[in-house]
């Protein structure tokens, strides 16, 4: 029973004001289901929102409210069970990706990403997370990154991916104005963006730098919930930008790792508050605004329509909706189509919030994958571009699955290709 | 000649006329086009004929029936029962009260007084026990062993129970014999009590009204003088004759109400353009009575016509329901600000004492979120 | 009881009890969450709170519930958006502009205004009690629904349809006399009064604090809401 006991403590201690407020305030009108892309995709109705969340409103109810002290004494009130909890966890940790797409649709504007992250905080707690996502945490906290980037592989990586494309890759320089923190989904799978990335800051003539320190943005304990497990990671990031002195921390392209440090960071580490921190979405926007970097019109037209995949943790909860569409409108004019919905109302891919860690996942990962493939083909789009490297492997991994011959691109990378030297 | 209601009246000046006219209204007024079963009413088989119209029936079955002894006794009233009844313009009316009927006893209209008219109405008991109609007007207060009303040294109550002994049936006229009327209104001082609820061995027919519609308490006892039984009754005692129906109903005014158009005070251009007077409180719509179609001084006008809202006095403890201009739909009473004050305030005394302990429950689980 | 005393105790004492009750229980209910402790949001705001405050609502409020069909889930349970909005909208014309509702709010606040044709808020009632069925019956069907309802919501429904139902009745003098359905009327809405602090029907008090955060947070975010 421990571990229920330690998943009630947990709820209790997440419930402040903010959950309280927005569990008192459902309806259970189920809409929120009709957002849900692992709902719509499945038909599973234990994927509604409201469904995923109920061991915190239980747990609320029960030791917080009258009704629920009520409800024990008369007996129609259930303790939550071990049984319940690794019944929730897959739930939360299969078939949610935290997109925050039914906080849109609720009526009451409950801000149901909050309280899922509420649920997998106590989930956490209990111990109820699925193994393989476990074993990446694990990982990170042992070897700094979930994908096994030690110290020495990043080392090695940036290192060949400064070779390969022959971009300078700045290390550990004491008072640079920005400090680049990239994930390992990129340095290991999308080596192409870094080299990217660091193209268009040298083009601008940026004074920054990676850190040996904090070399890895991916929070995986963000994905599990955990308090401790979060905080240690940002700790290390900021650490390194202690070190170094910089004014602004670049999140690079990994939606959650930005939700994290972004959104949540100075609320758990003061500290965060003594930077500037920024999705490289934002910084691309910036520096194109500004006219620090140029890029040609027309760059990418010609080549079949090319569409925009808004992710949840950089468009939708991130607020970088414009500045994707200002360059591609400059890359694409002409082939440059919108998928619908779109913009802070997109559909997620299905493979963030850890999800697409957790192998026992795959089957409602693929049926969500689905529903972008459907809105992919309705504007006929031949490459995807996103900002976010989870999706970009959510992505690649479908496309490989299903065969698809669509192009996946990262945005970063469309921008350095289409510089003007 | 034998004495029957027919003869008489024509001894005391009445026409064969405006009898004729007398018999028509009450017949319309009680709801007759043709008279109910007529069987039990003892009247001679030739007018046992559904096909007479119920004018011709009405007539010949007053002119045939023998003359119905009443007494009237006052009681906490104004009697402005009496009056309505007295003052009718309606002269047939007034003739079928005071002479069709042998009113044997009634304090106002007595030549006589004093011991004379006690004597008088103890005779008449005897003479016609079993067989006369009581009306009562006014209500029987019962609060200081009935010291309020207090009439030869005898209470209200007694007098009742001892006229009521040998009624053959009573008939509770306007409100305050009704259902106590104003005298019951809160606090109710004397503890006033209609008489049904008092009497409860008696058939007793309520024809509640402030005052009661002369024509409702004449129909009435026509009716127990034509049929020797009374008229069909509702819940509460009434004629359903005459209480069959809300005021609403029949409104004149029922369009505007329909439509939507309301005057909202007493000067306005609504209330100029007669428009209905629901929002200045008419109690029509819960009100049963016959106002709207009878109405008064002969059908001229009844109270909402003259651009007052109905106050509901046909109906129980209509002196304390929520005001006279208060709208009819609003709660009886409005709470004080210091009830929803000590609601919101209990409220949230307890509310915030709740959230403490669940805070305490927080802080034991770790930093406060 | 007769249908006097009856009407008469629940448009009196009755009224006043649950009237009071309400306020007391929503009172407990607010207090309870607002005095529960909010941490600080020590975030750095990209947009402005406020202004996604203001453009919450007026979506929420002007825009969405007259066009729901804009909401990109609406032809997934299109059943739900219609019976939802027309049962409120129902809701707000009956309780609002219905002259004798109008009329115990200006007993209970002084407070008066104009109110529409009777045919017209008739119609709207009728509207109003159809969503509800619907609405009903969509909880049955809907799997999502069926799940998440325990006996909670289906008493929610019926204090809420007893009104509903109890006052068409009344206004067209259905089967019952008028002071029998009005006093069923009244005595049904004294149970809801006192039903509504002790179930999720005071969503109305707790839709300021979600919509709230909602505004904030997406408005602290930059994104339009």
């Amino acid at each position: 029973m421990t571990a229920v006991k330690h998943a009630y403590d947990t709820f209790i201690h997440e419930t402040g004001g903010w959950v309280a407020s927005q569990l008192e305030a459902c309806t259970r009108c189920g809409m929120c289901a009709e957002a849900c892309h692992f709902y719509q995709a499945t038909g599973n109705p234990e994927y509604a929102p409201v469904w995923k969340v109920e061991l915190l409103r239980r747990a609320y109810e029960q030791r917080f409210t009258l009704v629920g002290g009520f409800k024990k004494m008369i007996g129609i009130e259930k303790e939550i069970t071990d049984e319940d909890l690794s019944h929730w966890s897959e739930l939360n940790y299969h078939a949610c990706t935290v997109c925050n797409k039914c906080s849109m649709v609720c009526p009451m504007g409950i801000d149901l990403g909050s309280l899922l992250h509420g649920v997998r905080a106590g989930l956490a707690a209990a111990d109820a997370v699925p193994a393989d996502l476990m074993a990446a945490v694990n990982k990170q906290v042992k070897e700094g990154s979930p994908l096994g980037m030690t110290d020495s592989v990043w080392d090695q990586r940036l290192e060949w991916v400064a070779d390969e494309w022959e971009v300078d890759i700045p290390r550990d320089v004491k008072g640079a104005d920005t400090m680049v923190v990239f994930s390992s989904i990129e340095v290991m799978k999308f080596p192409t963006n870094v080299a990217a990335i660091a193209k268009v800051l040298n083009k601008a003539g940026e004074k920054w730098t990676v850190s040996s320190k904090a070399r890895e943005i991916v929070n995986f304990g963000f994905y599990q919930g955990s308090e401790e497990n979060t905080k240690l990671f940002l700790t290390r990031v900021l650490e390194g930008a202690k070190e170094l002195g910089v004014k602004r921390i670049v999140v690079t392209e990994c939606g959650h790792a930005y939700d994290a440090l972004r959104w949540h960071g100075a609320n758990w580490l003061p500290e965060a508050n003594d930077f500037e921190i920024i999705h490289i979405t934002g910084v691309l926007g910036e520096l194109i605004g500004s006219g620090r970097i140029k890029i040609k019109p027309g760059a990418f037209d010609g080549n079949g329509t090319i569409t925009f995949h808004d992710a949840c943790k950089i468009q939708r909860k991130g607020g970088h909706i414009q500045e994707p569409r200002d360059i591609l409108n400059v890359l694409a004019p002409n082939s440059f189509k919108e998928m619908t919905p779109n913009r802070e109302e997109s559909v997620c891919c299905g493979g963030g919030g850890g999800v697409i860690a957790v192998k026992a996942a795959d089957e409602p990962r693929y049926a969500a994958f689905q529903l972008k493939i459907d809105q992919v083909n309705t504007v006929g789009a031949k490459t995807v571009a996103m900002t976010c490297s989870n999706c970009r492997l959510q992505f690649t991994d479908g496309v490989d699955h299903f065969k698809l011959d669509w192009k996946v691109a990262g945005l970063a990378q469309m921008v350095a290709d289409a510089l003007v030297e | 000649m034998p004495e029957n209601n027919g003869n008489n009246m024509q001894g005391k000046g009445v026409s064969r006329r405006d009898f004729l006219k007398l018999s028509g209204l009450l017949a319309t007024a009680m709801g007759f086009t043709a008279l109910p079963p007529l069987e039990e009413s003892g009247l001679p088989a030739q007018l046992n004929q559904v096909a007479q119209p119920a004018e011709v029936l009405m007539t010949r079955a007053l002119e045939t029936k023998q003359r119905l002894p009443v007494i009237w006794l006052n009681f906490q009233d104004c009697t402005g029962c009496t009056e309505a009844i007295s003052r009718s313009v309606s002269p047939s009316l007034t003739n079928l009260v005071l002479n069709t009927l042998t009113i044997e006893y009634h304090e106002t209209l007595s030549a006589a007084s004093g011991f004379q008219v006690e004597e008088a109405k103890k005779q008449a008991m005897e003479k016609y026990a079993g067989q006369y109609i009581l009306v009562v007007e006014g209500s029987i207060p019962l609060a200081n062993d009935g010291a309020y009303c207090v009439i030869g040294g005898r209470t209200a109550l007694d007098i009742l129970k001892e006229t009521a002994a040998g009624a053959a049936a009573i008939i509770a006229v306007g409100s305050c014999a009704s259902f106590g009327g104003l005298p019951k209104a809160d606090p109710n001082p004397t503890d006033a009590k209609g008489v049904w609820e008092l009497i409860t061995d008696k058939p007793v027919v309520n024809i509640p009204g402030c005052p009661a519609i002369p024509e409702a308490t004449a129909g009435t006892i026509a009716h127990f003088a034509i049929f020797g039984a009374l008229p069909e009754l509702d819940g509460l005692h009434r004629p359903k004759t005459f209480y069959g129906k809300t005021v609403h109903d029949r409104c004149q005014r029922r369009a505007f109400y329909e439509a939507g158009k309301f005057a909202l005070s007493f000067d306005d251009e609504g209330a100029k353009q007669g428009w209905c007077l629901y929002k200045l409180g008419c109690k029509g719509p819960t009100t049963y009575s016959a106002c709207a179609t009878i109405k008064w001084d002969q059908g001229l006008s009844f109270p909402i016509q003259s651009g007052h809202p109905c106050l509901g006095c046909t109906e129980p403890n209509f002196w304390d329901g929520g005001g006279f201009y208060q709208g009819q739909s609003a709660p009886l009473e409005r709470p004080a600000a210091t009830a929803v004050g000590a609601a919101l305030g209990a409220g949230a005394v307890l509310g915030i004492g709740t959230a403490l302990v669940n805070q305490a429950k927080k802080k034991a689980k770790g930093e406060a979120k | 009881m007769n249908p006097q005393a009856m009407l008469e105790f629940a448009r009196g004492p009755f009224f006043y009890a649950a009237l009071l009750f309400m306020i007391f229980g929503l009172a407990y209910r607010v207090f309870t969450v607002v005095a529960l402790g909010w941490s600080k949001d020590r975030v750095p705001n990209k947009g402005s709170k406020a202004s996604g405050v203001v453009k919450t609502y007026l979506k929420a409020l002007l825009i969405w519930p007259f066009i729901p069909w804009v909401k990109n889930t609406f032809d997934r349970n299109p059943l739900i958006y219609i019976g939802g909005g027309l049962f409120h909208l129902s809701l707000f014309v009956v309780v609002i502009l219905g002259t004798p509702h109008m009329l115990v709010w200006k007993s209970l606040s002084g407070l008066s205004w104009a109110t529409l044709p009777l045919p017209i808020v008739d119609w709207t009632a009728a509207v109003g009690i159809i969503a509800m069925i619907m609405l009903l019956i969509n909880r049955r069907i809907n799997p999502v629904l069926r799940l998440i309802s325990g006996p909670a919501e289906y008493l929610s429904w019926l204090f809420v349809f007893l009104p509903m139902v109890t006052g068409y009745m009344m206004t067209h003098h259905l089967w019952l006399p008028y002071e029998n359905l009005y006093a069923l009327h009244m005595l049904s809405v004294d149970v809801m009064m006192i039903w509504i602090p002790l179930s999720r029907i005071s969503h109305f008090v707790f839709y300021f604090f979600a919509r709230t955060i909602h505004g904030a947070e997406f408005g602290k975010r930059g994104v339009a809401v």
